[in-house]
């Protein structure tokens, strides 16, 4: 088949075709805006002759350091997650009625190489489109956020230029990647055209994640009380115990969270079943358990983030708590701002993927409407009225929206507190001199030092309510946007055309 | 195919046909009903007898050529009326029409003119229509047995493909209308 | 007595028209078939008599109200309450299990669960379908979902039944059976039946039939309305 028809047949489409088209571009364009700037990052020079000298030309401390700016780089590159969670969202947007083309093109004679090409060239296209739409911008961006402050220093890494290499690397990495996926993901259609849809009652999903979660959280629990057991033995635990309890326990109870969005769906499912009295409620419960994991992936995304968010609201109470320590005790951290503006930082990445994975939920949401038309506009000439329709909606994605995110704010806020222990000071003994220059003599610190118990003072961090209101406000207002943008297209999509059989 | 109605059909090639030889009308009967048994020449004249007794055609003349003796045959008034009638007539779908409608809607459509030909459609579908709601009402009937709703299922069977040939062949031929006068 | 009325009615989609002014008349109780080739406007029709659509020009009288100038939610629950409608295929939810889908309309009307269930199972049984009422429409036969929703276009006891080839996706034996209990039990309510259908077979199940071609009733129900009789040679 020559390459002009291959083009034509990967653009024809319909309009979701467009859209998914469209988001793909630009979720491919944030991808490559993300991994640009962690690259950034990455390629600020060391200081020639000490490699961990501070770059001067910063006026940010978390580009300055050398150690902070892995972590940052890292950081970076980790808002990549919620966009990719994005991308897989759109690639499924229509997803059932292109495979059926495609598989029409199969019985019509096409090889499967010809059908796979035409499905790689739609999606590598787009993301190449997003990818060097990414880098124009990247590009611009640095041309135009380039100007230094009054003492010379820049807020961005915008003097810095990653190896050519590198981002031709991601700029044409990433379409090749995609492409890479499609050709996975199509392999059942282009194998046998014939799609077999046979809805087969399958049990729902089992709550193995719970018990991730709780095992998670218990691991954390268990790091002081593994150190006073050792204490009351006047032993030190081993290097790797503490450790090891806190990263294995947050990472276990972060799993379970993400992977958890299917049964607490399920879950949700089931108890609005059993106390629904209108048919919008009884509607939305049977679709959660009759399909637990629709927009999971994205759901997860954002349950990632709200949870990472609760975990930075807890270090942020942390460090305010050591802050006021240190101003009762006079001994303590600096009062340096640095801490309190890199939680600002980590709370402007969090809220950044928070709207990225609400993006994706919104497509997901779109996706089920209107994949759903049909039987849609079936019952609203049957007489549904729209309006229950919408509360359906509504109730399917607060019903497990709503304890997820409650879920999620706890386990990280307790992550956070278990990671960080309660500032505290004192404790210990303390040999002070009170001579003043004498005690520099020799033998005068012997005659006038004195030891003396200091007390311990300890400053609970707060529990911070407003931030995490704020955030899971902030979710569940996402979230009933997204059901908003369904419900408008609820009334686009159940006109009596859809009807129209003949 | 039966013959059943070879005498009304030999009329309408009459009345279309002007006078004809007892020959000629046996080939005209063939081409235009293609699929029936071929007439069989002693039919052809048998029946032209009968219908002369009966004064509904006439010989026109007889010519002597080199050959055998061909009558040709001319419908009178009589005949003329009878066919009229018949063309009026609608045939009682009991329980189904099949061979008598095929006759009817050919010589009908060789012959009769257009508001007579149209009335007289409408009228034999609306016949067909009311004996199909009959039937199918008494399949419903708590007293029919499975005997019943066989024979029933039968008969309805025809009705409908007595209809759907009448609606294909007003469509063909509104079609071939179309082109032919386009 | 006469309860629903169109009196003219037109309705183009975009730039192709599919009725050009139909005047019909339903009276209470009985069955009439629409019938006519594909593309007529059938379907049309049945969605601008159940309230469905809006006609672009001409009236639709209920029982003397005018609703083609209803709101669509007061026509909305005209077709939950006092008309039932039923399509060919795909108007059961597929998520709800059959008693759900029959008792939807009847929830949606303020019933309570319990009671709603309650009819739900009485209508499955009038259906012959008791045995499905936990069951999911994807699980079922095409007949049995035809059955289904039969019951649950029922349930509130219209009193117009709206039928748009509701027997089209099945096979002989099975729409004969779906549409003879959907026959009995409308002829037992009292219900009327607008039906939509292409083939004689089904219409005969009416009581009377009204004809359409490209728009407007056919009279001769052949489409006999161009002089295409005439000299054939």
């Amino acid at each position: 088949m020559r390459p002009g028809a291959s083009l034509r047949l990967a653009l024809a489409g319909t309009r979701t075709d467009a859209a998914r088209v469209a988001l793909t571009a630009l979720s491919a364009g944030l991808a490559t805006l993300a991994g640009l700037a962690a690259l950034t990052v990455l390629a600020i020079p060391e200081v020639p002759g000490d490699p961990w000298a501070q770059a001067e030309q910063y006026g940010n401390a978390l580009l300055r350091e050398p150690g902070l700016r892995g972590g940052t780089a890292f950081a970076l590159a980790l808002l990549t997650i919620p966009v990719l969670a994005l991308a897989g969202q759109c690639a499924r947007l229509g997803a059932p009625a292109r495979d059926r083309r495609l598989a029409a093109l199969r019985l019509a004679g096409a090889t499967p190489a010809q059908v796979t090409r035409i499905a790689v060239l739609e999606t590598g296209l787009a993301s190449l489109l997003g990818t060097v739409t990414g880098l124009l911008v990247y590009l611009g961006g640095r041309g135009l956020l380039h100007r230094p402050d009054e003492r010379g220093q820049l807020a961005l890494p915008t003097d810095v230029l990653p190896a050519t290499g590198t981002i031709a690397a991601l700029v044409l990495g990433l379409p090749l990647a995609a492409a890479l996926v499609t050709v996975l993901m199509l392999r059942r259609v282009t194998t046998t055209p014939f799609g077999v849809v046979r809805r087969v009652r399958t049990r729902g999903p089992r709550p193995w994640p719970g018990l991730l979660i709780v095992l998670g959280l218990a691991a954390f629990s268990a790091y002081q009380p593994v150190g006073l057991w050792y204490a009351r033995r006047d032993s030190e635990p081993p290097e790797w115990l503490p450790p090891t309890l806190l990263i294995v326990g947050g990472l276990t109870a972060t799993i379970g969270v993400v992977t958890g969005t299917g049964w607490l769906s399920y879950a949700a499912g089931r108890v609005l079943h059993r106390w629904a009295r209108r048919p919008a409620a009884l509607l939305a419960a049977r679709r959660l358990t009759a399909d637990p994991w629709a927009g999971s992936r994205t759901f997860a995304a954002l349950l990632a983030a709200v949870l990472i968010g609760a975990g930075a609201a807890g270090m942020r109470a942390y460090f305010e708590a050591e802050l006021r320590l240190t101003r009762r005790t006079g001994s303590g951290i600096p009062d340096d701002p640095f801490y309190l503006r890199t939680m600002d930082l980590v709370d402007l990445t969090v809220a950044v993927a928070v709207l990225i994975a609400a993006g994706g939920l919104l497509v997901a949401v779109v996706e089920g409407v209107t994949a759903r038309r049909r039987a849609y506009a079936a019952l609203v000439a049957t007489g549904v009225p729209r309006a229950t329709l919408g509360r359906a909606i509504a109730w399917q994605s607060l019903a497990p929206a709503v304890p997820a995110v409650a879920v999620a704010l706890t386990v990280g806020l307790l992550l956070a507190r278990g990671l960080f222990r309660t500032p505290s000071n004192g404790g210990h003994l303390q040999t002070i001199c009170d001579a003043g220059d004498v005690c520099s003599e020799p033998g005068g610190w012997d005659r006038y030092a004195r030891t003396e118990w200091v007390e311990r003072v300890t400053e609970p961090p707060v529990v911070p309510l407003e931030q995490l209101a704020l955030l899971g406000g902030g979710s569940l207002a996402a979230v009933l946007v997204t059901v908003a943008a369904g419900v408008l297209f609820l009334r686009a999509g159940t006109t009596v055309e859809e009807l129209r059989t003949t | 195919m039966a013959e059943v109605s070879t005498p009304h059909v030999l009329l309408g090639l009459l009345a279309s046909g002007g006078t004809r030889h007892g020959y000629e009308l046996k080939r005209a009967h063939d081409e235009r009903l293609p699929r029936a048994r071929p007439l069989a020449f002693g039919q052809v004249y048998a029946t032209l007898g009968r219908l002369q007794r009966d004064g509904l055609v006439a010989t026109a003349g007889q010519e002597r050529e080199a050959g055998p003796d061909r009558t040709t045959y001319t419908l009178t008034d009589a005949g003329r009326a009878t066919l009229d009638r018949w063309l009026t007539e609608v045939e009682p779908p009991m329980p189904y029409v099949a061979s008598t409608l095929f006759a009817k809607v050919t010589v009908a459509l060789l012959v009769a003119d257009v508001d007579r030909a149209r009335a007289w459609l409408i009228a034999q579908r609306r016949a067909h229509t009311q004996r199909l709601r009959e039937l199918t009402a008494a399949k419903a009937a708590p007293s029919a047995t499975l005997d019943d709703v066989v024979a029933l299922d039968f008969a309805i069977a025809h009705l409908d493909a007595d209809l759907r040939w009448l609606h294909t062949t007003l469509d063909r031929v509104a079609d071939w209308h179309r082109e032919v006068h386009t | 007595m006469t309860q629903l009325q169109a009196r003219g009615v037109v309705k183009a989609y975009g730039p192709t028209p599919a009725l050009r002014g139909i005047t019909l008349d339903v009276d209470a109780g009985e069955i009439i078939a629409v019938t006519g080739p594909s593309g007529c406007g059938k379907s049309t029709l049945l969605h601008c008599l159940a309230g469905i659509l809006r006609p672009d020009a001409g009236e639709v009288t209920w029982h003397g109200h005018r609703i083609d100038t209803w709101s669509e939610a007061a026509r909305s629950r005209l077709r939950r309450t006092e008309f039932g409608v039923l399509f060919q295929f795909g108007q059961l939810v597929a998520e709800l299990t059959a008693a759900e889908n029959v008792a939807l309309p009847l929830l949606l009307a303020g019933t309570g669960r319990r009671e709603a269930r309650t009819a739900a199972l009485t209508w499955l049984e009038r259906f012959g379908v008791a045995e499905l009422a936990d069951v999911r429409p994807g699980e079922m036969s095409g007949g049995q979902q035809q059955r289904c929703a039969t019951a649950r276009a029922l349930v509130t006891e219209p009193r117009v039944l709206f039928a748009d080839e509701p027997t089209g996706a099945l096979d002989t034996l099975t729409g004969e059976q779906v549409l003879t209990q959907l026959v009995r039990l409308a002829r037992e309510q009292g219900t009327s039946v607008v039906l939509v259908t292409h083939e004689p077979r089904i219409a005969a199940y009416a009581d009377r039939e009204v004809v359409l071609r490209d728009g407007l009733v056919d009279q001769s129900g052949l489409g006999l309305d161009s002089p295409l009789l005439g000299e054939r040679r």
